[in-house]
């Protein structure tokens, strides 16, 4: 028992309000993605039941092949538990939900002989947040479960980088970074910028070498200050969007994951607080403050 | 309240615990998934997702190899020629890999091709009706890591409407 009470680093105690904001980014996040980023697996309800190549989890549990009634249900339930889980009651129940639906519609998207290699990472997220229970926006209490569930996201969001480093290794070989592996993914997807590149080799070759080495150095950030954690992230951040200017490909739940560095309930206080102070330079502070808790919220404070 | 006074002083005595018992099970998840993950990454294949290796863009191209990518062509009613089809989730229900990577049950079975125009009659009823289905191998060829201008076009399997 003493033992497990050491295990400070996996609990660090963290304001219940991050968990509540990240809530939020994830929850909103299953909505756009299924009714407007990944929708192939929508689509494979219309796919004849010959193409289905049911993964280890569909043999574990029989999923049966996609059909148009199932993506419909599936689709539906995603966006309805989301918006359960948004509004922050029953976390727990909510969340689970979320997580079954938007899991079985992410199966029956990559049962089809393609995976995608960007989305297991999210599972954790989904299973991770329903852990900590209640939470609200507003609660500044630092808990330990909080800290847990922001701790396993972020291992997996950096475990990400470093096992794709591993995988380019396994499957690529060593000689994977003198590759054309890149010079491939520009041909196949190629943007303006990117089209650009081709013409000087040597950039997509040594893009290889940088990323490889930042991959397999990722980890580093678990042994350095909160400062430097952030901007670690914010470099993870540019290097995803100079990749989407280069191939149009975006991590997306991955960069939603990356959030959980993040001290979001000070951006909040920040970014409420400029508000706030706007409002009261333009002498309109009554009419600017929306109704309901803040604005008793805010009268208690005065 | 005496506890937020005692609050803003020791903000340490406001941290909500976690029971030995819920690290334990904790603990256990983390090392649980840490062993899925790491299993998934050494030995697994893409049908352990979630677990399967992160092998986006881990495969080695030669440089002086070429670049494959797959179109599938249509004949639609009375016009002999054939055309481009889309290759896109709404039109065929799948994607231009999940076709690609079903190569030879796709030559041994055409008729699967045919599926295609089916699907795409379900989601395309106001298009005109797919005849027949092909589909092409078109490879860019590379010298020194750089496309020299030349490409190669093989038609791997066809179908058509009986």
């Amino acid at each position: 028992m003493t033992a497990l009470n050491r295990l400070t680093w996996l609990f660090p105690p963290v304001p219940l309000a991050r968990v509540a904001l990240l809530r939020r980014a994830v929850y909103l996040f299953v909505i756009v993605d299924v009714v407007f980023l990944h929708t192939s697996g929508y689509y494979h309800g219309w796919a004849d039941p010959v193409w289905y190549q049911p993964l280890w989890m569909g043999r574990l549990l029989h999923l049966p092949a996609a059909s148009v009634p199932l993506v419909q249900v599936l689709r539906a339930a995603s966006v309805a538990a989301a918006v359960l889980a948004l509004t922050g009651r029953f976390p727990r129940v909510t969340g689970w939900a979320v997580a079954i639906a938007w899991i079985w519609y992410q199966y029956v998207a990559f049962a089809y002989g393609k995976v995608d290699h960007d989305r297991g990472d999210f599972v954790v997220a989904l299973l991770a947040l329903p852990m900590v229970g209640i939470a609200t926006v507003d609660d500044r209490r630092r808990s330990e479960a909080a800290g847990y569930a922001l701790r396993l996201i972020q291992l997996t969001a950096i475990a990400t980088y470093f096992l794709s480093a591993c995988a380019k290794l396994r499957f690529g070989g060593p000689e994977w970074v003198n590759s054309a592996a890149i010079l491939r993914a520009v041909v196949r997807r190629g943007s303006w910028l990117g089209e650009q590149l081709l013409h000087v080799p040597w950039t997509l070759h040594w893009f290889q070498w940088v990323l490889l080495s930042l991959e397999l150095l990722s980890p580093v950030i678990f042994f350095v200050g909160e400062r430097w954690q952030r901007r670690m992230i914010g470099g993870w951040y540019l290097f995803h969007a100079l990749t989407y200017a280069m191939i149009t490909i975006a991590f997306w739940p991955h960069l939603v994951m990356l959030l959980a560095f993040l001290p979001l309930e000070e951006y909040r206080d920040r970014w409420r607080g400029r508000r706030a102070a706007d409002q009261d330079r333009g002498g309109t502070a009554q009419a600017g403050v929306p109704p309901g808790s803040r604005l008793r919220l805010r009268a208690t404070q005065r | 309240m005496g506890t937020t006074t005692v609050s803003q002083t020791q903000p340490s005595d406001d941290v909500i615990r976690v029971s030995p018992a819920g690290r334990g099970w904790r603990l256990l998840l983390c090392l649980v998934l840490t062993a899925l993950f790491l299993a998934g990454t050494a030995v697994g294949q893409d049908d352990w997702w979630p677990f399967g290796p992160w092998r986006m863009f881990a495969n080695a191209t030669p440089p002086s190899g070429s670049v494959i990518s797959l179109r599938v062509e249509v004949q639609v009613d009375g016009d002999p020629a054939w055309q481009i089809a889309p290759l896109t989730p709404s039109a065929v229900g799948l994607n231009r890999a999940e076709v690609e990577g079903r190569i030879p049950q796709m030559t041994a079975r055409p008729a699967m091709l045919g599926t295609l125009a089916d699907s795409h009659a379900r989601l395309r009823p106001k298009a005109p009706p797919w005849r027949a289905v092909r589909v092409v191998r078109n490879e860019v060829l590379l010298t020194d890591g750089v496309p020299n201008g030349a490409t190669r076009d093989t038609v791997l399997a066809q179908w058509t409407a009986p």
